[in-house]
């Protein structure tokens, strides 16, 4: 069977590394002309680093990462802590889902998963620009001029997805109202920052920032800050300029440690929070969506990385032994076993963007109450077995 | 009301309730009578736009609150015969 991934990033390597170790040959077209993955960090999850254990690169993104000590949930004004869960501490996570819970930079993620691949079957500086359904399947054109034909298509190319025009015939994404400012800072110079290697979240109306820290010493903090609006987003792209001091003013009369970590980055833009609201199909024709393409979702689960990985390993294990003749109900079977999991995993994280922007009012204990409930509500998050789920 | 679209959606309550689909009827409550939680109530929907090919966003979603309401979204979201 030929199989084109289009997309080098978390997505497209695992799926790769996942095929081949089923035996499966696969050739990944990525734009870029080296593996160099956007963003910042990625906090991955038991869900898929379950899986990373099993495809053997475990060792290596845990020797990158940082597992953070708890999660904590606090106010973002006075600092309070609402509500703590253990993670590391007493191996926690671990021993509840059975695999650990870790930060990391993404390009390191994409390092670990690259070097793994070792180059197997990947493209690099291939633009997809044409994707059709005619002669012997699906047929592609990329910017560089290459033509090829594949039996499958696997549309692992993000939330500006080529491949997603084709599948839904044009549904796009949308701007969820909400932006982020971004950025790492060395923990040295966040001396108002408690529990440094803690993954928190700081709420406040309106807004809400989250850290934790990231690389093999956890040195280094990764945070993300959201808040809500502007309520149209300018312009075409995904990130948009802002004013000098612009972030630091959304965060004004916050906690110390909030302001100061905003403050120790140079902000000169904003990070626009974009969705792919729910899709009726992930496939047509020899072709498929795979995740954020599929189901970007805003990240306050943390889940985006997480949902893509889960993906991957579903649809190689049903990829096991299938002949380009069973490739529809295949895509069929792969869309029934992740639609549902994700759409609630994309809602659920939606609402809990109106838990962590929650004005002052009488609301706030439900709130307080939702957060100290966090391992038990979103168990079936963490705890989900995908290799599990397609093998039965 | 069409019966097949309520036919359809009885027994995907059913299974999603895990309840005899005899005993569901249009004005069953999602929440109160067959017990779905927002989650629950996800996968009934997700159910429903794969059986019928109908879109259901998650604010049509949310409003729903008897199995009616959800037959009677599907009935005027369907393609005329």
């Amino acid at each position: 069977m030929r199989i084109a991934i289009i997309g080098g990033g978390i997505g497209g390597l695992t799926l790769a590394l996942a095929m081949r170790e089923r035996g499966i040959a696969a050739s990944v077209y990525e734009q870029a002309g080296q593996l160099s993955e956007i963003g910042v960090a990625v906090a991955l999850s038991a869900n898929a680093t379950r899986e990373l254990r099993r495809l053997g690169v475990l060792p290596g993104v845990m020797a990158a990462s940082t597992e953070p000590s708890e999660l904590i949930y606090r106010d973002g004004r006075d600092g309070r802590r609402i509500a703590a869960h253990p993670v590391h501490n007493g191996m926690s996570y671990q021993n509840r889902f059975g695999a650990p819970y870790c930060g990391i930079h993404r390009a390191d993620l994409q390092r670990v998963l690259g070097d793994a691949l070792a180059g197997d079957g990947l493209h690099l500086g291939h633009r997809l620009m044409t994707i059709e359904e005619g002669g012997a399947g699906m047929q592609l054109r990329f910017t560089n001029g290459l033509a090829i034909e594949a039996d499958l298509v696997v549309g692992a190319d993000g939330v500006k997805s080529a491949v997603r025009g084709f599948v839904t015939r044009g549904a796009g994404t949308e701007y969820s109202g909400t932006s982020a400012f971004r950025g790492i800072v060395p923990a040295a110079k966040l001396p108002s920052l408690p529990d440094p290697l803690a993954i928190q979240f700081w709420m406040g109306p309106g807004a809400h920032l989250l850290h934790y820290a990231i690389g093999p010493e956890g040195g280094d903090v990764n945070y993300f800050a959201v808040v809500e609006g502007p309520i149209a987003w300018p312009g075409a792209g995904s990130t948009a300029p802002i004013e000098p001091n612009e972030a630091v003013r959304a965060f004004a009369g916050w906690h110390p440690a909030v302001t100061e970590m905003i403050a120790a980055t140079e902000q000169t833009l904003r990070w626009g929070l974009f969705v792919v609201p729910h899709l009726l199909h992930w496939h047509r024709g020899g072709a498929v969506l795979l995740g954020d393409s599929a189901h970007a979702m805003v990240p306050h689960h943390g889940q985006g990385a997480n949902t893509t990985i889960e993906d991957a390993i579903t649809l190689a294990e049903l990829l096991r032994d299938a002949a380009p003749a069973s490739i529809g109900a295949l895509l069929a079977r792969y869309q029934a076993l992740r639609r549902a999991r994700t759409r609630k995993i994309q809602r659920s994280s939606w609402i809990t963007n109106g838990l962590l922007h929650l004005p002052d009012g009488p609301a706030l204990p439900t709130r307080d109450a939702a957060m100290a409930a966090f391992p038990e509500r979103f168990a079936w998050i963490h705890g989900h077995d995908a290799l599990h789920a397609a093998a039965a | 009301m069409g019966t097949a679209v309520l036919d359809g959606l009885i027994a995907i309550a059913a299974e999603e309730a895990h309840v005899d689909p005899a005993t569901i009827t249009a004005d069953a409550r999602l929440r109160d009578r067959l017990g779905l939680d927002s989650l629950a109530l996800i996968d009934l929907v997700v159910a429903a736009e794969d059986r019928f090919g109908v879109r259901i966003p998650d604010d049509d979603a949310e409003r729903f609150v008897t199995l009616g309401d959800v037959a009677a979204f599907i009935q005027a979201a369907l393609p005329r015969q």
